[in-house]
């Protein structure tokens, strides 16, 4: 049971729903504003759910979200969770994306989470109705948000406790189909009070957080929305696509609303650094900035760096970020490090740790750095275990494993799926790391480890080196390891123009051999977009394997630069 | 004042040329997205650059379903009209 907050995500939000006066806001692709006190929040939940019940959805009843709209996207979520209906956020259809492949999750999301309705919005239904005809377990069909516009048609009365679902977190890892995780009230609440209380030492008399993350992830959406509910904290909500579109407004925000809590992955950090001019510095003021987290990818210390560097003039303090590491299966947080301690990384000898050894020494060649990305939260253990499941020393490698009350109890209806993750208590997380007196370093995933004559790669450090070379774009390639005539070797995979191949594969093969001391066996240059990516846009590296290996890559098409050339 | 066609292409061969970092001479508007070598990220990271430059606004669902630059264009032209 949490110590210091609400048992469930309604009784939270209703001890809030005196207070007119705080709340959130949600800033709209125009700029305009909507601000909801918390007092709206409990009044909207309740008609929203009000109506979700005269539909005929019963409590445990899967819905569908795909609403991209911010504020209409909470409100309804918390209309399901009122009425004891179980949300099921959708991302909705992006821009410049394979339809196809986007149809083809929404079906697979809808169907394996038997959602009784799709709830979404007039302008996105288009994108949403394709796919309804391959969906039979949608008995109450397609609603958009403006049908539930009218006055709650009657009472709610629900009693939703810690054991019930609080809703159904699809993610696609690095893995072939989605997933649900299946996250409790008491899950979100354990872990809440965790990252909130234990984690960022909040202070509602002043903490005051801002997010352009998108809603339909556990960052955005347990970051930002359930976990300052259980805690109350006042929220500022940019979308997703103005921070990518204009990143310096994500700044400007915080510095007109004050924030003092903020949260993004590595590649934001390195965004902004890019983007920012130097006269857009000058204007603001981030001393507010308690908390900026990093974290749901590898942290890199040069990239946090240079985003201090650069703000630096705004007053910008650089113990302020917050390296942490977490997963949808343990609701979100796992480990954060100590707020105001900044970036602590530890220097090893890439050639140890090969050998599972993360053997520390001074910078230099042949050398990794890696963030320290902090301790579990008081009630949650985690271990380092070797491949028999025996308990490592520090600075062994080896799988991290978890348990305590953030961690969920499975996927949804995938018992198979289930038993290969959590097993004695524990959740695998499938991440590589190791610890230093109780703190964490994460090296990469298990799966994807190459082992070629003996000696461990880490396919995101390969990329990594690889992504650095000009023409090549961050998270446009793949390294993997794959038989050939018995012996694992290192292939890659990129994507670029045809007029580029042959030197890029030069580059790569140069680069590899250089930085990382193995050749590649085979570099593919494939057609650009062509690599198979998770919903976030990460590439998913299995699914890029196996591709190679049926030969299923389209060669690169001439590109603008050939028609320029010929 | 409205930009005629041809500045709009060039306006957006020059956009994409600066926030990727690569050359893209000879682009015309029958160019397909996935054909440039740009992300989804990118691309959007782009129509940012060229909303600031052109002081319009571009709703994000009429980006979506957009394959070609033409398709994109005619999306700016329209904006810049509207």
């Amino acid at each position: 049971m949490p110590k210091f907050v609400a048992p469930t995500l309604v009784d939270a939000i209703k001890e809030l729903s005196h207070d007119t006066l705080r709340g959130f806001v949600f800033v709209r692709p125009d700029g305009t504003e909507r601000f909801c006190s918390f007092a709206n929040i409990h009044e909207e939940a309740t008609r929203r759910g009000a109506h979700l019940a005269a539909k005929g959805l019963v409590k445990g009843d899967r819905l569908a979200i795909v609403v991209p709209d911010g504020d209409e996207f909470v409100l309804s979520f918390l209309g399901a969770v009122y009425a004891g209906v179980v949300p099921v956020p959708i991302y909705p259809q992006l821009s410049f994306k394979n339809v196809d492949a986007y149809h083809d999750t929404v079906a697979h999301i809808a169907k394996a989470s038997g959602a009784a309705m799709l709830l979404t919005t007039t302008a996105t239904r288009p994108y949403v109705d394709p796919v309804l005809p391959r969906v039979d377990n949608l008995r109450f069909g397609v609603v958009t948000v403006d049908e539930h516009a009218a006055p709650a048609p009657g009472p709610l009365d629900v009693k939703v406790t810690g054991d019930d679902l609080g809703f159904l977190q699809f993610t696609s890892g690095s893995t072939s189909r989605p997933k649900g995780v299946a996250v409790t009230h008491a899950n979100l609440a354990a872990n809440s009070e965790a990252f909130m209380i234990h984690g960022l030492g909040k202070d509602s008399s002043f903490d005051k957080g801002v997010s352009w993350l998108p809603l339909f992830h556990d960052m955005g959406l347990i970051g930002f929305v359930i976990g300052p509910l259980f805690t109350n904290i006042p929220v500022v909500f940019l979308p997703t696509a103005s921070f990518v579109r204009a990143p310096r407004i994500w700044l400007d925000t915080i510095h007109r609303h004050r924030g003092t809590i903020t949260y993004a992955p590595n590649f934001a950090y390195a965004l902004v650094s890019k983007r920012l001019k130097e006269k857009d510095v000058a204007g603001l003021d981030l001393s507010c900035m308690r908390i900026t987290g990093c974290g749901a990818e590898p942290i890199q210390a040069k990239t946090l760096r240079e985003f201090a560097d650069k703000l630096a003039p705004a007053g910008f303090k650089p113990t302020s970020f917050l390296p942490s590491y977490g997963m949808a299966e343990a609701t979100l947080a796992i480990t954060f490090v100590q707020h105001g301690t900044g970036v602590r990384s530890d220097c090893i000898d890439a050639k140890a740790l090969q050998t599972h050894d993360a053997k520390a020494v001074a910078p230099g060649e042949g050398t990794q750095e890696l963030v320290n990305c902090g301790r579990a939260f008081p009630d949650h253990e985690l271990a380092i275990v070797d491949e028999a499941g025996t308990h490592l020393a520090d600075r062994q490698v080896g799988q991290i494993i978890t348990r305590g009350p953030s961690v969920t109890s499975g996927y949804f209806e995938e018992p198979e799926l289930t038993a290969e993750a959590w097993k004695d208590g524990w959740l695998y997380t499938g991440d590589l790391g190791y610890t230093v007196n109780g703190e964490l370093f994460i090296c990469g995933r298990l799966k994807d480890i190459i082992i070629i004559r003996g000696r461990n790669f880490y396919p995101s450090d390969i990329e990594w080196v690889i992504s650095e070379l000009p023409g090549v774009r961050r998270g446009n390639v793949v390294a993997f390891g794959a038989d050939v005539d018995g012996e694992e070797q290192l292939f890659v995979c990129a994507e670029a123009f045809q007029s580029d191949a042959a030197g890029l594969t030069d580059a790569i093969q140069n680069a590899v051999t250089s930085q990382i001391g193995i050749s590649v066996h085979k570099v593919e240059i494939v057609a650009q977009g062509g690599l198979p990516r998770t919903s976030s846009g990460k590439p998913q590296r299995r699914k890029t394997k196996q591709m190679f290996l049926e030969g299923a890559f389209a060669k690169p098409k001439a590109g603008a630069n050939d028609a320029a050339t010929a | 004042m409205a930009r005629s066609r041809a500045d709009l292409l060039d306006l957006f061969e020059k956009t994409a040329t600066e926030i990727v970092e690569k050359e893209f001479k000879g682009i015309d508007e029958t160019t397909a997205i996935s054909q440039l070598g740009i992300d989804s990220l990118g691309m959007l990271e782009i129509v940012g650059a060229m909303e600031r430059q052109l002081k319009i606004q571009i709703p994000d669902e009429s980006l979506a379903g957009i394959q070609t630059v033409q398709d994109l264009l005619n999306v700016v032209e329209k904006r810049q009209t509207a």
